[in-house]
This record gives structure tokens, sequence and C-alpha cells, in this order.
């Protein structure tokens, strides 16, 4: 597949904050760049390696590439962009969240949380009647 | 000069790419090839970098992008919006302003005449 011989470009401009829609276009169009400068070589008659070495050269090299791509801020995520902005926003997402995490495991889980409340039920009805009965059984006057 | 110039020295590509694509859609290679032809290849340069300028372009909403799968290839053509119209028409303006400046100093219309004879 032509695509894996740009896959060390793709992982430099992932790990270096390019938005991945981006990232994933970029690849899919250097490989069709490539497959014509190819096929326009092979049709004038060049030979298999001469045709990928030209298609090669003409496209210029990756960190050439990936230095152009990384000169357009536009292209990169927001957290990439503003990272203090981002964590401030994370961290707020994360304490809004959290109060809402314990009525969120409660909907999910309510047949579970019924039957342990029916199962809770019926011990302390079953305890506190027993206590009851021992209760009259002792205060019982003989 | 009254004002710094920062689309002359950054906006070439921009331009380009933008005149290149008033007259219809492209995708990539045809840009590149169609922009080899009408500069005489005076411009040189890595064909992948034209990619950046493209996304950019479209980020800023200057171009519109749209998959379209030819022959069992897969490509991605893009257009000029109005808003990339208008933004042709500034750069070309600019370019014209800035050209016209450097080719009167060329032609030694300069206010400080010939440095040799400073």
């Amino acid at each position: 597949m032509r695509e894996a011989q740009f896959e060390s470009l793709r992982l430099e401009l992932l790990r270096s904050g390019v938005t991945p829609v981006y990232v994933e276009r970029t690849i899919l169009e250097l490989t069709e760049h490539y497959c014509d400068l190819e096929s326009a070589a092979l049709a004038a008659g060049l030979g298999a390696d001469e045709a990928a070495r030209i298609a090669h050269d003409t496209l210029g090299n990756e960190r050439a590439i990936a230095a152009a791509i990384l000169t357009h801020p536009e292209l990169l995520t927001f957290r990439t962009r503003h990272p203090r902005v981002a964590q401030c926003l994370q961290s707020a997402v994360t304490i809004g969240t959290l109060p809402g995490l314990p009525l969120l495991f409660c909907i999910e889980h309510r047949p579970e949380l019924a039957r342990w409340g029916a199962a809770v039920g019926l011990a302390a009805t079953l305890m506190g009647s027993v206590l009851a009965a021992l209760n009259w059984l002792i205060v019982m006057p003989f | 000069m009254a004002q710094t110039n920062p689309p002359f020295l950054t906006g070439v590509p921009e331009l380009l790419v933008l005149r290149m694509l008033s007259g219809r859609e492209m995708y990539g290679y045809e840009i590149v090839k169609a922009m080899r032809l009408v500069t005489g290849e005076a411009i040189g340069f890595g064909e992948g970098v034209v990619y950046p300028v493209l996304h950019a372009l479209e980020e800023g909403g200057a171009l519109k992008a749209r998959r379209k799968s030819v022959n069992g290839r897969e490509r991605v053509y893009y257009a000029v919006t109005t808003k990339g119209k208008r933004r042709l028409e500034h750069l070309s303006d600019e370019w014209r302003r800035v050209s016209s400046g450097v080719n009167s100093a060329l032609n030694g219309n300069g206010a400080g005449g010939d440095p040799e004879h400073a």
C-alpha cells in the first residue's frame, strides 16, 4: 500500500499536534500525488526505479513537508495551540462532571440497585422483627 | 512606506493557489501542474508543500474541499469560495503594489540614488 511510505510523516504530524483530519487528508493527497508523478514518469518512458526516484524528488522530502505544515497554526489541534486554556477547560469539565457521576452510575445500574435495596430492606425487616421479638421476650413479665 | 507587508512575504503561495483555482475546481496535482505551466517553472518548490497551503486556506474559509472518486482514485477537489475571491483580490492588489515599488527601485527611481556613488 502506497500510504505506508508516508507512515513516518503521519506519526510525526500526529506527535506534533496536527489535527488528525488534516493528517489523514495530507497522507491521502500525498499518496495520490506520488502515484500521479510516478505514472507520468512511466508514461514518459522511464524505468520503474527511475520513475519512483523522480516522483519522490518532485514531491519533496517528508521533513520539508512536515515543516511546511507546522508553519500553519490553524492546522494544529486546539490543545497544541492553547495548552493552558485546554488544561483549564479540561479541569473545569472534570470538576463539573464529578458530582454527576454517582447519578449516572445509579441510572445505569438501576436493576442492581433495586435488588440491593430490596435485599437490605428485607434483612432490616427480618432483623428488626427478631430484635422486637427478643425485646418482647426479655421484658415479658413472668 | 506606511505599512508593513506580511502578505507580500508569506502570501505568494496563497496567491498562486487561489489564482489557479479561480477558474475551476482542481485537485493538488492539477494545481501544481497549472502553476508550473503559467509561471514558466520560474518558481521551484517540493510539490508536497502545496497541501498545507490548501488546507490552511480551507480552514480559513477561502476554499472548500470535496472528495471525489475518479477511476478508482480518491481525489480531493478544491474550489474557491466567495471569501476566497475577496482574498485573491486583496492579495493581487498587494502583490501589484509591492512589485510596482520593487520595479521602481530596480529601475533607479529610488530616493537614495545609486548606492555605489553614495
